[in-house]
């Protein structure tokens, strides 16, 4: 009936229609992701793959600190909302992730609840283009180095800060001189081994009696223990997993070490003490947050009834750390929208962050500052020891001065 | 390097050599039936850890779950063979190694979506105290490891050297179309080899659960397992189960002697070197497979 | 014929007229699909083609993703010089691995290739100084004559190029006695060394070849995404890798490339579904292996089958009109 020139025609419109339509960018607004009763927040993190329990707790803390904002009547009237990408711990994947929430979804600002490399592979994107990116727990000093002024990083730590913290513990604190430094060759274990190693020898010019490495995955450690054995540490600093290093623990035991361990921050957790159990009596370590989700402190055990009550079918091990620091962080993100005003721009915001002083929602969270300076919000980990069990705070400061800030002068 | 400390690596060693060499055995026995490696024999053993987790979970004690999960694992492994691998049989290779490691792709997204990324524990008889030998503690979890490998290649040598089942597998393992000539049906050993395989993997997974603890990523020694076969030639069962000893050990001495980077070289440097001087293992008879 | 031609020129000049309409999401994910079919189309030459099974072909992207890296950020070369170096060394180590394997095939081979992708995996990690080790590495974005490609246009007609390039390549390869001598090893090696074709030296010309293909598509990876660490080049996107071909149709580069575009494509159309595509990804990857053995180029072939067919005779033609004899009477 129609002839093929007809025919072929109408493909031609068709496949061009659709083309232009799929492809093409919407009408943006005056400042991406805000109308007059909403604001759009993007957000990336991992929630397939190994790190999905990082990106998970991420979306899932921030979520229910934007439900109770919204319930409270929102930022200055506008309900926020946020859109979540998967970054499968990729930079590749991350990237998309990005590109996708500023370019297409036009988001506002990105929340960025990604590891280290995830949020690493952003970066140049996100400095070109000039929308502010909240960083919640990637430790790699690229996100505030060199600085940007819409890069801001809040309850985690940088990775240097860490070795600070760690060196002044043992050395002042545990007053131990001997240290063996047993880490996982992946990138924050190795990190917690390398900055620990750095800051011995840069504050106290001392260094780690014996540095082994192991696999992820292992499940013996006995050649490195013998091999640490053999250099006679006073504590052994373990960086990994807590699977790892529960079975570390308890093939040292065995081989009859009593050293006293020092653990990394992931292993500063309920987990390691489910698989540990003896071994781990007396392990001392520092926390991202001032406490615990196992914590018996009645403002963490509110909190966690809480989460528990919007998340019911979730397994053990959630809550974990990373959903109590998304949720704090949302907050402080809040807040600084909050006193951006009504006529809300990025710079306003930008604004509104760097004069954020000592916020935190509450006792579940590290204190924030931020400056015109620099955008690392917290400088403080706190350090812990398991008693009876538990882990428990200990009273210890870091009282030396962080070497970090002097380059932002 | 006291005795002692070479001692006490030998015993670690033959430990983690014990569950090497059940994951290689456990690869070797399709590969041996169907001419098929199951690339999701690291996930078998996750999937035998969970599947004790649950049944842990309804309060049953750990000697009730050993039977309850294999033969759970058995089923799974003829299902599997019957609805995923029989339809693929004739297909190219990459196909088979795609497919399978796509089975044990979904089998660690649906544990991960549903339990997460926590570590779980269960407990078991044999975790407790280390015993102590003389200057040597040994934790009696690594002596099961050692026993059941010995018990499980005792009952294996049984199974196919007297049973009638056994014969009719060998049978067909070494030619399918005079098996099925004799009356064999190779369906059923297929499916069989495979109930065999899957639940090695799951007994895996049973003796570690409760002492590494149980989370998605402890199939990632499967690597150690194909390693160990390929010690074995990956055409002898014996030579599978001396493939992961001697890996077991290998490892051991070769960590505590030159450092963690060379303890994570020697599987693959052992692996690279074998196929490449001497494919068919140390064990293995030679075999060209169709080149 | 013509009109398959036609077709193709269209869908190139729509892809080129891209960067008018898209938004640089879209066209990252033209580019990230680009480049997996550089991979797709070096991968099909050495595994449908060739009939050789490797598990290591991510480390050869990795390796020309690392070398481009070095080259542009380490020791400044522009990229026009980084890149081909990539794949010198990318083809060079892809002959190192061929020739010891080359009597190898099947399990044997794959094995191998997978003890090269943990070794690559290992040395990465052992050289933070030069690869960033675990912590990955930075790379800088392509320099092209002092022109560093700032906008996206730029940097997507930059791939845009280079893939036809590849592509062009690849179908050339497959129609020379190269790519006819890849397809005699695999129906039966026997046979080829019979009729003198040696065997060994053409694996080991496949597995160049595809390594120089995977180290390109590495060196404009790391251009592209400007960021690159060790898990990216692992035995998952090996798996990947293999999944595009097979996927798409083994042996033909149209199989490759629709293999590598679909599922390139996929994981993002996933997104929605947020935690439970990885999931649903592996269920479909089943799916269509299960129920599609020779790929979606196979599918098409099947559905082509479906069409009525021409009669094999011709219906009898009409009798021209008579016309008047000359001079009749």
């Amino acid at each position: 009936m129609f002839g093929k020139g007809l025919r072929g025609a109408l493909w031609a419109a068709v496949v061009l229609g659709a083309f232009f339509g799929v492809f093409s960018t919407q009408a943006r607004a005056d400042e991406p992701g805000v109308t007059p009763d909403s604001i759009t927040i993007g957000a990336f993190g991992p929630i397939t793959g190994p790190a999905a329990y990082i990106g998970l707790a991420g979306r899932d803390g921030a979520n229910l600190a934007i439900k109770e904002i919204n319930a409270a009547g929102g930022i200055n009237g506008r309900k926020l909302s946020m859109i979540f990408e998967d970054d499968g711990h990729s930079p590749t994947k991350a990237l998309a992730a990005v590109k996708k929430l500023i370019d297409q979804d036009h988001v506002f600002m990105i929340f960025c609840v990604a590891g280290s490399n995830g949020t690493l592979g952003t970066i140049d994107f996100v400095r070109e283009n000039g929308r502010v990116m909240f960083v919640s727990f990637a430790s790699a000093p690229g996100v505030t180095w060199p600085f940007a002024r819409n890069l801001f990083r809040g309850g985690t730590t940088e990775v240097p800060r860490y070795g600070e913290l760690y060196a002044e513990y043992l050395h002042d604190y545990l007053k131990a001189t001997k240290i063996a430094i047993l880490n996982g060759r992946e990138e924050y274990p190795k990190n917690e081994g390398d900055a620990l190693t750095a800051q011995l020898k840069n504050w106290y010019q001392a260094a780690p009696v014996k540095r082994a490495e192991f696999n992820i995955g292992d499940k013996d450690f006995t050649p490195q223990l013998l091999e640490i054995q053999g250099a006679d540490p006073q504590v052994i600093a373990i960086f990994g997993n807590p699977a790892e290093a529960a079975i570390a623990m308890r093939q040292a035991k065995e081989l009859g070490m009593n050293q006293r361990f020092f653990l990394g921050t992931t292993m500063v957790d309920q987990s390691l003490l489910n698989v540990a159990k003896q071994a781990a009596e007396g392990a001392s370590g520092f926390a991202l947050l001032p406490l615990l989700p196992s914590s018996s402190n009645p403002e963490m055990k509110s909190w966690v009834a809480k989460w528990k009550q919007e998340y019911p079918n979730l397994p053990a091990g959630r809550p974990n750390v990373f959903d109590v620091l998304s949720y704090s962080d949302m907050y402080a993100v809040a807040d600084a929208l909050k006193r951006a005003g009504k006529d809300i721009t990025t710079d306003r915001l930008i604004d509104a962050l760097e004069a954020t002083h000592d916020y935190r929602i509450s006792a579940i969270a590290s204190p924030l500052t931020f400056t015109k300076k620099h955008h690392i919000g917290n400088l403080r980990l706190q350090a812990m020891q398991v008693k009876n069990g538990e882990w428990e705070p200990v009273a210890f400061e870091g009282k030396r001065e962080s070497d970090i800030l002097k380059r932002y002068q | 390097m006291t005795w002692r400390i070479i001692l006490q690596l030998a015993l670690s060693g033959l430990s983690i050599g014990s569950i090497y060499a059940l994951v290689g055995l456990a690869l070797v026995l399709p590969f041996k039936a169907s001419g098929i490696v199951n690339f999701a024999q690291g996930e078998i053993v996750t999937f035998g850890a969970y599947l004790a987790l649950i049944l842990s979970g309804l309060g049953l004690p750990y000697l009730a779950v050993v039977p309850l999960v294999l033969v759970g694992a058995a089923m799974f492994g003829m299902a599997t063979e019957r609805l995923l691998i029989r339809p693929i049989a004739n297909q190219p290779e990459f196909t088979l190694v795609i497919v399978t490691f796509a089975i044990g792709f979904v089998i660690k997204a649906a544990i991960r979506l549903h339990w997460q990324d926590n570590t779980f524990s269960i407990d078991a008889p044999f975790v407790g105290p280390p015993l102590v030998l003389g200057a040597l503690r040994l934790n009696p979890a690594y002596l099961v490891f050692i026993l059941s490998t010995v018990v499980v290649v005792a009952a294996l040598f049984l199974f196919f050297g007297y049973s009638k089942f056994g014969k009719a597998m060998r049978a067909t393992a070494l030619d399918p179309i005079a098996a099925k000539l004799m009356g064999i049906r190779i369906g059923s050993v297929f499916s069989a080899a495979w109930a065999l395989s899957t639940m090695l993997g799951a007994f895996v997974g049973l003796l570690l659960a409760p002492v590494i603890g149980i989370n998605p990523e402890i199939g990632h020694l499967i690597l150690k397992g194909l390693v160990a076969a390929v010690i074995g030639g990956f055409s002898s069962l014996g030579g599978a189960v001396v493939g992961g000893l001697l890996l077991g050990l290998l490892e051991t001495y070769a960590g505590a002697f030159f450092g963690a980077t060379f303890k994570n070289l020697v599987p693959f440097g052992v692996l690279i070197l074998l196929l490449l001087l001497r494919p068919q293992g140390l064990a293995g008879a030679s075999s060209v497979r169709r080149v | 014929m013509r009109a398959r031609v036609l077709l193709i020129l269209a869908g190139l000049a729509l892809l080129a007229a891209l960067p008018l309409v898209a938004t640089s999401y879209y066209l990252y994910l033209v580019e990230l699909a680009m480049i997996n079919v550089i991979v797709a189309v070096g991968l099909n030459l050495l595994s449908g083609n060739c009939g050789q099974i490797s598990l290591c072909n991510a480390s050869f992207m990795g390796i020309g993703a690392y070398c481009t890296a070095l080259c542009t950020t380490h020791f400044g070369l522009p990229t026009l010089i980084a890149l081909p170096a990539s794949v010198v060394v990318s083809a060079l180590l892809g002959a190192a691995l061929g020739y010891p394997a080359r009597r190898l095939s099947g399990l044997y081979l794959a094995l191998t290739t997978l003890g090269f992708l943990e070794l690559v995996g290992i040395v990465i990690e052992e050289f933070p100084d030069y690869t960033g080790g675990i912590r990955g590495l930075k790379v800088a974005k392509p320099d092209i004559f002092g022109l560093i490609l700032q906008s996206n246009a730029a940097l997507y007609f930059f791939v845009f190029v280079l893939t036809i390039a590849a592509v062009v390549v690849g179908a050339n390869v497959q129609r020379s006695r190269y790519g006819r001598a890849f397809d005699a090893v695999r129906q039966s090696p026997f046979a080829a060394q019979a009729l003198g074709i040696p065997v060994a030296r053409v694996k080991v010309i496949a597995f160049s070849l595809n390594a120089a293909f995977a180290g390109f598509a590495g060196g404009l990876l790391a251009s592209v995404v400007g960021f690159i660490d060790p898990p990216e080049f692992g035995i998952l996107t090996s798996i990947q890798h293999i999944t595009f071909i097979v996927v798409g149709g083994l042996g033909s580069i149209t199989g490759s490339i629709v293999g590598a575009v679909a599922l390139t494509a996929l994981p993002e159309a996933l997104r929605g579904v947020q935690e439970y595509a990885e999931l649903i990804y592996g269920l479909i990857l089943l799916g269509t292996l299960l129920f599609l053995p020779k790929g979606l180029v196979g599918l098409v072939a099947r559905l082509e089958m479906l069409r009525p067919a021409k009669p094999l005779t011709e219906p009898p033609a009409k009798p021209p009109a008579k016309e008047p004899a000359y001079g009749a009477s």
